[in-house]
């Protein structure tokens, strides 16, 4: 079989399926839901970053109306680890010991008849600690290839010793908090030996497992629901210390609680992007031809938890190059855990190297577009493997044409437009390839319609718009013919909406269940002589208007609700599976997304403000399942990057240990007027991988940007800025 | 404060409101310290009007009270009686969606969804303040309503069509 000719449903600009949901306010959110009887929870979190607690007084918060109980780490259950998973091990589990890691950390947590009365009665709580020194901020441990992905291809140490130019220089970029704007929320409802929860995650199979190894449950026992989540951007990939509170709250009162974290509190306990210091040196022949790069980078992690983010990694892959050592470190400190920020990694190692190559380009006098080039890696460097699609050339005439590159004066401080000196910079993405197993299930009913399914999450991807669309084609229905649905963790196992990996593996999955249903239709009839499709093979037929077919002609067929009826069946379901392929198998280097960022940057001489008034993304993202929703997130991302280019600093206290601005007052994020005219153009065609065709590109749109910024912020004024985020006060 | 068996609050810090939320009267027996933000979704049951910060900095809560804009989370209930207040649940007439839903819609103005309904309080008051004369000035004027999956653009573009029909 093969899929409808006609491409019709897929690819279009179908509006979001949830739409009318989100805009109505009907679409419930886990703070949305709420249960007869339901408590309230609120938390009490360390004001010391290290130490212990001496002092833990919960007598007049007890004591005070409505409030239920108060849990610290002296009553609250003892709570087994939850599983490591692709992304690392659980955070230790909340109250366990008196031991303090961080600043924020959870010591109570008050359940009251509401929410004013928990707030309340939370602040009454009162908490003294035998707090270690201050300069204990620091820990002593230097973890050396924490990931075990450092990279050592050629002899960079030679390389550099006889390169006619060699740039060196130290990038840095700050702590980023992910910010949803939903506060995370669990509701926890027990019957019994069973729970059901309500979750802000991005991975209900996740929090499922997790719920079910920390209380001791089979997985049976634990339902968790994400139909909506209001943004995650990696905060809801980890199970976190108050999703397992929420649960024994519940437990312990036998009622239904629901607790929501805080704006202050969605910074420390929902992980951030952890800040690194970058050293990154290139060697290049006069003719701009790079023969080594050396890039090491260090990070920082909490205490006591583990957080999977390889920075400097995915240099060695990004050009053709010989001479390569990438190097990760990990610095430990009594910090809030860290955890994944949109394009986790990535966003800092991209800003580190294309700044990189914009400064060796100016060494050379050679145009920046022209020297990323001249260094593009035709196949895979570290396999030699071709490239299952790379469309990057591509990316880069495309998004030069439409930016108006050309215009680019090539001299510092050249273009003016009234009082703002003009830059232009270009920045180069070669985002890595990542994929997980994932299951999803199909049925067609005899009324003609069908229904698909997954334990998948949208948290604003368009998963659910796409995944329908997928299956419309896939089964040859029409989109209201068909229902997609999610975010509930007793339908087949999904992996997270994260990593850009989750349209590829629930795609392929998709197209797995509906090829399985197509086959078990098939099954019915080429045996049943009553059928125009008796004897047929599944490569005789194909999918179109409800109706399965013979590929030479479409008169010979039925309808599936034909089929069905006639055997007596209400429905038929399928279910299929998707697993990451490997390389060498396929004989390609499976390829993430590829794009090139532009931007105009105006600045103001006399004030240092930096104005992106334009920005121009070019991206390979293989076969887009729906354009107007893959624009979206690929502006989303550039929005992301703005933010982590010009805005957003997470500012700890280094006496304290505590976030100084740790509130969407003190914690800038783009606004509207920050973000002027933002381009998309979607280049290359699907990639030879998957049957689908298709490459994530829920990361794509952000890396890329801060190092363009950079660049235009030098073109435009002589100033190299190293450190994000590029602030006023370093243009002065 | 305690509640009675039947949920209402009674002691010192008892304190009532009336006020109308979408067209309907609701007198409401309130604990004082209840936001308007907390009461449209506690104890009016309204959840369309969203908590994103509750410090009035990100705008997800924008409802109108006497039709102008204010962050709810920022208002106490009890401020409210005598006003009128509107959700994003009251702007649909009928059943037929005002057309900034639609808009917003049309124009992917939005992805999570969550900042969603304060945006498009915002738009629709936006229009009624006469400042959606240029992408600039919405750009300025919608800067209260924060969006971290980054639908600016998508936002202006659907306000700007709105804004082009005349309608309000």
């Amino acid at each position: 079989m093969t899929m409808t000719e006609p491409v019709t449903v897929v690819g279009a600009g179908v509006d979001r399926v949830e739409g009318p949901h989100k805009v109505s306010g009907t679409a419930a959110y886990p703070s949305d839901v709420s249960y007869p009887g339901m408590a309230y929870a609120a938390l009490v979190r360390s004001t010391v970053a290290s130490g212990r607690i001496a002092v833990l007084d919960t007598t007049a918060a007890e004591a005070m109306p409505g409030v239920l109980t108060v849990i610290t780490h002296r009553d609250a259950a003892r709570l087994a680890a939850g599983p490591t998973t692709s992304i690392g091990p659980a955070p230790p589990p909340p109250m366990q010991d008196d031991l303090i890691r961080h600043h924020g950390q959870y010591v109570a947590v008050v359940v009251a008849q509401t929410r004013q009365q928990a707030a309340t009665a939370a602040r009454a709580v009162t908490v003294s600690y035998r707090a270690e020194p201050t300069a204990a901020l620091d820990d002593t441990e230097l973890r050396v290839d924490p990931f075990g992905t450092d990279v050592t291809r050629g002899d960079t140490a030679a390389a550099l010793a006889t390169a006619e130019v060699v740039h060196e220089a130290t990038y840095r970029t700050a702590e980023n908090t992910n910010n949803p704007l939903g506060l995370f929320t669990t509701v926890a409802v027990w019957a019994g030996d069973t729970v059901t929860v309500h979750d802000s995650t991005q991975w209900t199979s996740n929090t499922r497992a997790t719920v079910a190894a920390v209380f001791g449950l089979p997985e049976e026992a634990v339902r968790v629901y994400a139909k909506y989540v209001g943004g995650g951007f990696g905060a809801g990939l980890r199970v976190w210390p108050h999703v397992l509170l929420a649960v024994l709250a519940a437990r312990t009162v036998g009622r239904p609680v629901t607790l929501t974290l805080t704006r202050p509190e969605m910074f420390t306990g929902v992980g951030h992007r952890p800040d690194t210091v970058q050293r990154l040196r290139i060697g290049a022949r006069r003719d701009g031809t790079i023969i080594a790069i050396d890039h090491e980078a260090t990070q920082t992690v909490a205490v006591a938890d583990e957080n999977t983010e390889p920075v400097a990694a995915a240099s060695a892959t990004a050009y053709a190059c010989p001479n390569v050592t990438a190097r990760d470190r990990q610095r430990r400190r009594h910090i809030p855990c860290p955890g994944s920020m949109r394009a986790p990694g990535e966003a800092q190692a991209n800003f580190a190297l294309e700044s990189a190559l914009d400064e060796l380009a100016y060494k050379l006098g050679m145009d920046p577009l022209e020297l990323r080039l001249r260094n593009d890696a035709e196949v895979h460097p570290e396999s030699g493997l071709p490239w299952s699609s790379k469309a990057l050339r591509d990316c880069y005439a495309v998004g030069a044409r439409r930016f108006g590159w050309s215009r680019r004066d090539p001299r510092i401080g050249a273009m003016r437009d009234g009082r703002w000196r003009v830059g232009f910079g270009v920045a180069g993405v070669s985002y890595p390839w990542w994929q997980v197993p994932c299951r999803a299930r199909a049925t067609v009913s005899r009324d003609g319609t069908a229904y698909v399914r997954s334990a998948a999450t949208d948290i604003g991807t368009g998963t659910y718009t796409v995944m329908r669309q997928l299956s419309a084609e896939l089964l040859g229905l029409r989109l209201d013919q068909v229902r997609f649905d999610l975010g509930d963790s007793r339908m087949p196992a999904a992996p997270q909406a994260g990593g850009s990996g989750l349209t590829g593996a629930l795609g392929n999955a998709v197209y797995a269940a509906c090829q399985a249903l197509v086959r078990a239709v098939l099954d019915l009839v080429t045996t049943d002589t009553q059928s125009p499709l008796h004897g047929c093979t599944m490569d005789d037929v194909m999918v179109n208007g409800g109706r399965l077919h013979h590929r030479g002609d479409a008169r010979r067929g039925e309808s599936f609700a034909a089929i069905l009826d006639r055997h007596g069946l209400y429905e038929l379901t399928a279910d299929g599976t998707s697993a990451p392929p490997d390389p060498q198998q396929i004989g390609m280097a499976p390829a993430g997304a590829f794009a090139a960022k532009f931007v105009e940057v105006h600045v103001d001489p006399d004030l240092g403000l930096v104005r992106v008034p334009r920005v121009v993304s070019a991206v390979d993202g293989g076969r887009i399942l729906n354009e107007k929703l893959a624009r979206s997130q690929v502006v989303g991302g550039t929005v992301g990057g703005i933010g982590q280019a010009l805005l957003e600093e997470t500012v700890t206290d280094p006496d304290t240990g505590r976030i100084a601005n740790a509130t969407l007052g003190d914690y800038l994020i783009p606004v509207n007027a920050d973000i002027g005219e933002v381009d998309v153009v979607f280049v290359g065609g699907p990639d030879r991988t998957t049957p689908i065709g298709t490459k994530g590109i829920g990361e794509v749109g952000l890396p890329g940007i801060a190092a363009a910024i950079a660049n235009g912020v030098y073109h435009a004024t002589g100033t190299r800025i190293r450190s994000l985020p590029i602030t006023l006060d370093q243009l002065l | 404060m305690d509640r009675d068996d039947g949920g209402t609050p009674t002691g010192p810090t008892a304190t009532e409101a009336a006020l109308t939320v979408n067209g309907i009267a609701h007198h409401l027996r309130l604990d004082a310290r209840v936001t308007l933000l907390d009461a449209l979704r506690d104890e009016i049951g309204l959840v369309g009007t969203k908590k994103g910060c509750d410090q009035g900095a990100c705008g997800a809560c924008t409802v109108l009270v006497d039709g102008r804009r204010v962050l709810s989370c920022l208002t106490l209930a009890a401020q409210c009686d005598g006003r009128e207040v509107t959700t994003v649940e009251g702007l649909a007439d009928g059943g037929r969606p005002h057309p900034m839903q639609e808009a917003f819609v049309r124009h992917d103005a939005f992805q999570c969804g969550f900042c969603t309904p304060g945006q498009i309080m915002s738009a629709v008051a936006l229009l009624r303040e006469r400042r959606a004369a240029s992408d600039d000035e919405i750009r300025e004027f919608m800067s209260g309503n924060l969006c971290r999956c980054g639908a600016y653009p998508n936002i202006v573009a659907a306000i700007r069509e709105v804004a082009g029909q005349g309608v309000g």
